[in-house]
């Protein structure tokens, strides 16, 4: 009998060292799966979602796949309910596992990567006649090196709010948002109350987003773009150092907003919807905060919203699309099962369920979009949107953007300098 | 006279300086219930209001809805038990072997369970997950352990891999060296086994330990969220972390019924400190820990 | 320095008649062996498997390139540490890591063995006491840190207000590079003391009371007593603790991530764990992940040699 105790430490070393080899040796294994015949597949798909949370959410799925199976009576579908914040691990262990899900609902930007590393399956779908259901802007997330790897299937946008009460106290036209980052500057710096030195109201509040999806629409708005075609960095053109200089322009010249004043998924409440910022750089669902703390605000008419402007009008939109495996064992019934879910009314009871902007065209008119003030203004606008991502290493970049903008808006350096640097870094992960 | 005077003077200031201490330590969790029984409008409102104008009981029953947290909560109590239960006779050998066992290497072994705690968990949790799913002869898998789950989406899955922790290992072990060898040999000397002596003799002298092993161990599983979150696919097998996590979605956090529900989850393990508080009163053990 | 002088040994009765034949040398020397290394077998396969494996997986990746989407693992020597150490963020959060643990460690324990000794003593309501104390330890880290990120809030949250009735302007804390840190060592601290009472409680126990009554009888004070008879018969309890939270708060990662997400304001509050995650779950680099992980395991260990000569526990029992 192997006394373990006994064992040299060397020979134990080999032992574990071999066992772990052969286990990650094992986990490697399994081929491409076999392509089976279309239509005459059975079994069972599994999906794993950050959307659909909670027993709301849950119901809403179920209710979903249980119609997707009545069309397609040899299928089952299994659902994993993740949060977005763990869905790298839960896709990270399912894919070193050996066993991806069959649908992967991501988020948009992660569709080149992915694609690049053959983890996503080409659905192969005419982008003419996609074109035809979404708006292209949006379909451009889920395309990659001209193939379509990901349906949308809900988007989420930002852009500008304003409170249209403060600009009348403060003698600016509550019809006339402002149209240029100079015009931003102005108003803000008008509505910016401060009383024995504190900041009580922010002239524009550019801190209650990712700081990132702050800077995307005005560098976008500025003329910049994040990439070039062939996957260079280009967010530290002339143009997105504008972008940036205005963010470091309102926090330290003009003096606008403070560092700290908020932040995103603050406890203590959304500044412009508590009366503590005048405009703001928001998100789509911000609409949902002003329903549920300050309702009055909307049936007043208090509440506008504006396109963030300078060179072009730009809005940063995000979302989650529907991908399918590379490696799945049912091929045409995933590609059913994804188009499905990214159909006009599943993904319009998706949207229901979150607050967030359909992305079919043909959802610009039902109930829900003519109900929320704040969805409504997304979809009319959506020719202006801009994903961020479109290359494959933007998920080794992405995580880099926010200490440069903030060593930026703290006035530890300038905007050109820590473009440039991130954009060394970016280039060097090619 | 003075001096007792003196004597209750030292105890009312000790009185309040705990109180004051003890009062430091539970505003945040004070704070928390305030917080859970407030709307949400009310959470953000501005200016902030200290008390609800209004408490609103009914946060906690919505929150409880929001999750299937009944099944939450039958799956952490599962865990919680299966995972202190192993780890307390599991540990409470390894411990009393490196302490009062002599053969080669325990030095090696002592230092090598060191060491296990030295590796962060997003190293481990990788290795960790494909270990469970390629566990061989369960969940379909053949003798090398390919083909199926393994033990993804079980209950061997969620209850083993957690189970022994080198904490308590370290914690046994320099409790058991303070007891005194004389126990140890007379104990020998009338004939009793070795395994005899650990379990009649030694170990009921370290009661304190095992309690604290028993409380830190719960505790752990009661509040653990990742590996739950990882090794299973299914909601019914999830635990009431990861079914509070489900208030905090991507775009907004619905903090009244996160905080309710964290208030709900907290108050078991409360209840379990103090029924082992008996357990930290002097005169039960005899020796000190070394 | 051991307790041997103190010993006095409440011994449970044992019959004195023999029950069998005692065992003496040889045959004693096999039993107790053989009785240490089966003692000890389930812990060792238990821990072996589901650490020691993956702990060799870490140290065994970390020199490789491993492309978890792609399935792809090719050797990379030690491309990966030279990687690492010409990250600034990296060395930073090195710098900030041993920050964090220093400040973090000596004042949490230091309250702990006071809050313990104190709460030892009799007195009324002293379970409810403890409790209170032990209570931040049992709430979940999520929710109470989010409390915590209110209370920071720099224009309504509870520390700035109460500065503000003193006058005093308080600073953005978890917004501000230079007091971020300090609020997340406040946070801590908080939540360190509990563990660290209950592990010096049960420690206490053992401490025999006519230690104490001996020291009554030579009239020392309570403070007295405490720094000259109780503070160094806890002594080994300190090395176990100091040992234990000075891993745990190496490897601290809940708090900061919840108080500060991705790593404070322009990276001033990113830990070695943070970059660590970073690397593992945000940009799918597995081996880099693998090659920090090992320079913080290689610091732990330095830590833990240095901590056992520097404390020079005998604690190995010669039998």
């Amino acid at each position: 009998m192997v006394n373990l105790s006994e064992l040299n430490v060397g020979r134990r070393g080999l032992l574990l060292g071999g066992l772990s080899a052969g286990v990650l040796g094992l986990a490697g294994c399994g081929g491409p799966a076999p392509k089976a015949a279309a239509g005459d597949e059975s079994g069972e798909l599994t999906v794993v979602t950050p959307i659909f949370e909670g027993n709301d959410g849950k119901q809403l799925l179920e209710k979903l796949m249980a119609d997707f199976t009545k069309q397609h009576p040899k299928i089952t579908v299994r659902a994993d309910y993740t949060s977005y914040s763990k869905l790298n691990e839960k896709l990270t262990t399912s894919i070193v596992g050996g066993k991806p899900y069959d649908i992967m609902i991501m988020g948009a930007g992660w569709v080149p990567p992915f694609a690049t590393k053959n983890v996503l399956m080409d659905l192969e779908m005419d982008k003419a006649k996609l074109a035809a259901q979404y708006n292209e802007r949006v379909l451009s997330a889920g395309i990659y090196e001209d193939k379509v790897y990901g349906l949308p299937i809900m988007l989420d946008t930002r852009f500008g709010y304003y409170r249209k009460d403060f600009f009348e106290k403060a003698g600016l036209d509550p019809a006339k948002p402002p149209t240029s980052f100079a015009e931003m500057r102005e108003f803000a710096r008008k509505l910016t109350v401060r009383s024995g030195g504190k900041l009580t109201r922010a002239g524009l509040d550019i801190l209650s987003l990712d700081i990132r999806q702050v800077f995307e629409p005005l560098m976008w708005a500025a003329g910049g773009e994040l990439f070039t075609p062939d996957g260079k960095a280009a967010f530290n053109s002339a143009e997105g150092v504008a972008g940036l200089q205005f963010m470091a322009d309102i926090i330290l010249t003009d003096k606008s907003e403070d560092f700290g004043f908020s932040e995103p998924l603050a406890a203590t409440g959304v500044p412009i919807v508590q009366g503590r910022a005048a405009m703001m750089l928001g998100h789509n669902n911000t609409w949902l905060e002003f329903e549920a703390s300050n309702p009055k605000l909307i049936t007043e008419d208090k509440v506008g919203f504006f396109v963030i402007t300078d060179e072009r009008p730009a809005l940063l939109q995000g979302g989650s699309m529907a991908t399918v495996a590379a490696r799945t064992k049912l091929p045409n019934a995933a590609k059913a099962l994804a188009t499905y879910l990214a159909s006009p009314e599943p993904a319009l009871a998706a949207c229901e369920q979150r607050g967030n902007v359909p992305a079919a065209l043909s959802s610009a008119d039902s109930a829900y979009v003519k109900g929320n003030e704040a969805v409504q203004f997304a979809v009319a606008n959506l020719e202006y949107a801009y994903s961020e991502g479109g290359v494959p290493n933007w998920l080794d970049i992405r995580g880099d953007f926010k200490a440069a903008i903030e060593s930026v808006l703290l006035g530890q350096t300038s905007a050109q300098k820590a473009l440039d640097e991130l954009a060394t870094k970016a280039d060097s992960k090619r | 006279m003075s001096r007792r005077k003196g004597v209750r003077r030292n105890r009312i200031l000790l009185h309040v300086a705990l109180t004051i201490g003890a009062l430091l330590m539970i505003v945040p969790f004070v704070w928390m219930i305030v917080s859970s029984l407030k709307s949400h409008a009310e959470i953000t409102a501005f200016p902030p209001t200290w008390l609800p104008a209004d408490p609103r009981f009914s946060n906690y029953p919505e929150a409880l809805q929001f999750a299937p947290f009944g099944r939450y909560f039958i799956n952490s109590l599962l865990i919680s038990i299966g995972h202190t239960s192993i780890n307390l006779v599991v540990a409470v050998m390894a411990g009393y072997s490196l302490a009062r066992l002599p053969f080669r290497g325990r030095t090696v072994i002592f230092l090598a369970i060191l060491a296990a705690m030295m590796i962060p968990t997003y190293s481990k949790i990788v290795p960790q997950y494909l270990l469970a799913k390629n566990m061989p002869f369960f969940g379909g898998n053949d003798y090398l352990g390919r083909g199926g789950q393994g033990w993804l989406d079980s209950y061997w899955g969620l209850i083993i891999p957690g189970a022994v922790t080198p904490l308590a290992i370290f914690l046994f072990r320099q409790f058991y060296l303070a007891l005194p060898v004389e126990l140890e040999e007379a104990a020998r000397l009338d004939g009793m086994g070795e395994f005899g002596i650990f379990a009649k003799i030694m170990t009921p002298l370290i009661k304190p330990a095992i309690a604290t092993v028993a409380l830190i161990t719960f505790e752990s599983s009661w509040n653990s969220f990742l590996w739950p979150l990882i090794i299973t696919t299914r909601d019914d097998l999830r635990v009431i972390q990861v079914g509070l996590a489900a208030f905090q979605q991507t775009d907004a956090t619905l903090w009244e019924y996160l905080m309710a529900g964290t208030t709900l989850a907290t108050l078991p393990m409360i209840a379990l400190f103090l029924l082992t508080q008996r357990y930290f009163v002097q005169g039960l053990a005899s020796t000190g820990i070394k | 320095m051991t307790t041997a002088e103190h010993r006095t040994v409440a011994a449970p009765p044992i019959a004195r008649t023999r029950k069998g034949p005692a065992r003496s040398g040889y045959r004693l020397g096999r039993d107790r062996r053989r009785a240490g290394v089966l003692m000890l077998l389930p812990a060792m396969i238990h821990i072996g498997w589901w650490i020691g494996i993956p702990t060799v997986a870490t140290i065994v990746l970390a020199f490789t390139h491993y492309d978890v989407l792609a399935g792809t693992i090719t050797w990379a020597g030690l491309a990966n540490f030279l990687d690492i150490f010409a990250d600034p963020i990296w060395i930073s959060s090195i710098w900030h890591t041993l920050i964090y643990t220093f400040f973090t460690v000596p004042v949490a324990m230091a309250i702990a063995v006071v809050i313990a000794v104190l709460l030892n003593s009799k007195m009324r309501a002293r379970a409810w006491y403890r409790a209170a104390y032990f209570l931040p330890h049992i709430t979940a880290t999520v929710a109470i840190a989010l409390v915590w990120k209110w209370m920071f809030e720099p224009n309504i949250g509870l520390f700035n207000s109460v500065l503000d009735l003193f006058g005093i302007n308080g600073p953005a804390w978890l917004s501000d590079p230079t007091w971020a840190m300090p609020a997340v060592v406040i946070v801590s601290v908080w939540k360190g003391i509990g563990l660290k009472m209950l592990i010096y409680l049960a420690a206490l126990q053992a401490i025999p009371l006519s230690v104490y009554e001996a020291a009554d009888i030579d009239g020392a004070s309570g403070v007295r007593r405490f720094f000259a008879i109780t503070l160094p018969l806890l002594r080994p309890a300190t090395f176990f603790v100091f040992l234990v939270s000075a891993i745990e708060a190496f490897q601290v990662f809940e708090q900061v991530y919840i108080l500060t997400p991705d790593g404070g304001p322009a990276n001033a509050t990113t830990v070695m764990t943070l970059e660590i995650y970073r690397s593992a779950f945000g940009n799918f680099d597995m081996s880099r992940a693998s090659a920090q992980s090992v320079v913080l395991l290689v610091f732990l260990l330095v830590l833990t040699l240095i901590s056992r000569r520097i404390t020079r526990t005998d604690d190995d029992v010669q039998a």
